[in-house]
């Protein structure tokens, strides 16, 4: 039969390949990842495990000594606490922004829409430094949003909005806003018309409307929506490092701060491999939550 | 009509959002007054003439860094796409998961785990990866590899075996099948990888910030390290070139790929 003749002659699916042979191709990938990134991370959380010997130097016995200098006291505790309420204020910014956004795209019937997500998607796709950099003349002291706050009387004088923390929470709802629109705007899509229709043919009011079946329909999206915000927010750099104008301490740049100018590698592998198993855990929760709204719906 | 009317207005303020501190670069960087102050105060176009050389150099540095990335990413990519979507091994999936696994990781970690690894390599080699563009290369792969094989890890999924018994059955050799065959089905994934991570590649600064240095420094390293400590009109200038080259790039790669597959490689 011819079909027979056919897979006999298949070389990829059939025998003559040896069970092996696939993993001989992965081979090399595998090694080349090993090398160059496996490697450098165990040996960052080797790192952690000793203590400093003067700068640059680590010292050469075990121990957990930073992992509960880190975990205790309040001052790097603080930066760990201050970065997760970083992540929740951005998380927060980006669903109340997001969200009606989200709705708009996934409602819309304009000719505009494919524009609008190419806008949406755009800021990605210009260096994350430029974008830091814009924020500069519009929230600086003597920058475009105080002058329209001065000028129409909002405030009496300048407001301090960029280089702190306020400037970091700006910055990063920018970089991550796209992100969330983008996973709201999948799940709104899937949420049938006609279940907003008849709620509001039955009386509920445009609130109740949301409240009572749009948000808890679209509620995988937000959940996971929220996971990937609050990973990126807290695993950024550039971001704080750029508008926190180096006085904004969060994991990112308290890690940078000590491989860069303290040279207590120790110090920094610890909150290092710290941001790295918090980052990791929620990821996979993230990929989960996916995975079960994928087998969901 | 009052309530949509809002929900529009919502949505203008946050296009809006989205995309003043793009526009304002542009703008600022004609302004002849203080960089930073609004409303510009006279035109100019002195900054752009100022803008320093080291610039120029930490583009072409980028250029290089992100070309071989993007090209040794593919060229480690698909023997291991292939492999994972074709053989039948134990430990497939997890196997699966560790090529994704440094997606995961925050590339300021990654970043700062391959300086110190760079400084143990110079202490049992005497080779110096730190501040080479070798080095830059390596950092880059990290991500690189991973960005473009998910990428071709979704196009593959599609992949349709018929075509390739087809070739085999009129007497194709296995390599010419590869060639002929597997490849140009796999193109369109292929690209997209591809071009992705040379824009991720040209965007990073948590691993160009701790693995290059000196000649090996690209373009947003240099843009980061000079706006630490003073914000130059020079600077905006440098800036506001990058916005309008992304901007004509973007077009162009919408007209190509399509952005939102490109995007679609994301996540």
């Amino acid at each position: 039969m011819a079909s027979t003749a056919i897979s006999e002659k298949s070389a990829w699916r059939s025998p003559p390949r040896r069970p092996d042979f696939w993993l001989w191709v992965l081979l090399p990938t595998a090694l080349v990842l090993g090398v160059i990134f496996f490697a450098p991370i165990v040996d960052l959380i080797l790192a952690s495990l000793h203590e400093m010997a003067g700068p640059g130097q680590v010292s050469t016995s075990f121990t957990l000594a930073n992992y509960r200098t880190f975990l205790t006291d309040p001052f790097y505790f603080g930066i760990l606490l201050r970065t997760c309420w970083l992540g929740l204020l951005v998380v927060g910014c980006c669903l109340i922004v997001g969200y009606p956004v989200a709705y708009y795209l996934a409602r819309t019937q304009s000719r505009w829409r494919g524009f609008l997500l190419f806008l949406t998607i755009s800021p990605l796709l210009i260096s994350a430094v430029v974008r830091n950099m814009g924020w500069f003349p519009l929230l600086d002291q003597a920058g475009l949003v105080n002058w329209l706050l001065l000028e129409l009387g909002v405030v009496s004088s300048p407001l301090r909005l960029i280089n702190n923390f306020t400037g970091v929470v700006i910055g990063l709802v920018h970089a991550l806003l796209p992100f969330m629109i983008l996973t709201l705007t999948t799940v709104i899509q899937r949420i049938d018309v006609d279940l907003e229709e008849a709620a509001a043919s039955l009386g509920a009011g445009p609130w109740r409307v949301f409240w009572r079946v749009l948000l808890p329909l679209s509620l995988p999206g937000v959940v996971s929506g929220a996971l990937i915000v609050f990973t990126m927010a807290i695993s950024a750099y550039t971001t704080p490092a750029i508008l926190g104008g180096n006085r904004v301490l969060v994991m990112a740049t308290y890690i940078a701060q000590q491989f860069r100018t303290v040279l207590n590698y120790p110090a920094g592998g610890t909150a290092a491999a710290i941001l790295l198993v918090f980052a990791a855990m929620l990821t996979i929760l993230a990929l989960r939550v996916r995975t079960a709204e994928a087998a969901g719906s | 009509m009052t309530r949509r009317m809002a929900l529009r207005a919502v949505v203008l303020a946050v296009f809006a959002f989205l995309l003043a501190p793009v526009i304002i670069v542009v703008i600022a960087s004609f302004n002849g007054g203080p960089i930073l102050s609004f409303p510009p105060e006279e035109f100019t176009l002195r900054w752009f003439e100022q803008i320093k050389p080291s610039f120029v150099d930490g583009l072409y540095v980028s250029l290089i860094v992100a070309t071989s990335t993007a090209l040794l990413s593919i060229a480690f990519g698909i023997p291991a796409v292939l492999a994972l979507s074709r053989g039948n091994f134990p430990a497939r999936d997890a196997l699966n998961s560790i090529l994704l696994s440094p997606l995961m990781v925050p590339a300021l970690v990654t970043g700062v785990a391959l300086y110190q690894f760079s400084l143990a390599f110079w202490d049992l080699t005497r080779i110096s990866l730190g501040g080479t563009i070798t080095g830059l290369i390596i950092g880059h792969l990290t991500f690189g590899i991973p960005f473009a094989a998910r990428a071709m890890l979704a196009g593959h999924a599609r992949f349709d075996y018929a075509l390739e018994e087809a070739a085999l059955n009129l007497g194709a050799t296995p390599m010419q099948t590869f060639w002929r065959v597997t490849i140009p089905v796999l193109r369109p994934s292929i690209i997209s990888g591809g071009i992705f991570a040379f824009v991720m590649s040209l965007d990073d600064v948590p691993i160009a910030l701790f693995m290059g240095g000196g000649n090996a420094t690209t373009l947003p390293v240099r843009i980061f390290t000079t706006i630490e400590f003073d914000f130059s009109g020079d600077v905006m200038a440098v800036a506001a070139v990058i916005v309008v080259a992304s901007v004509v790039l973007m077009l162009l790669l919408d007209r190509l790929v399509g952005i939102e597959q490109l995007f679609g490689a994301r996540h």
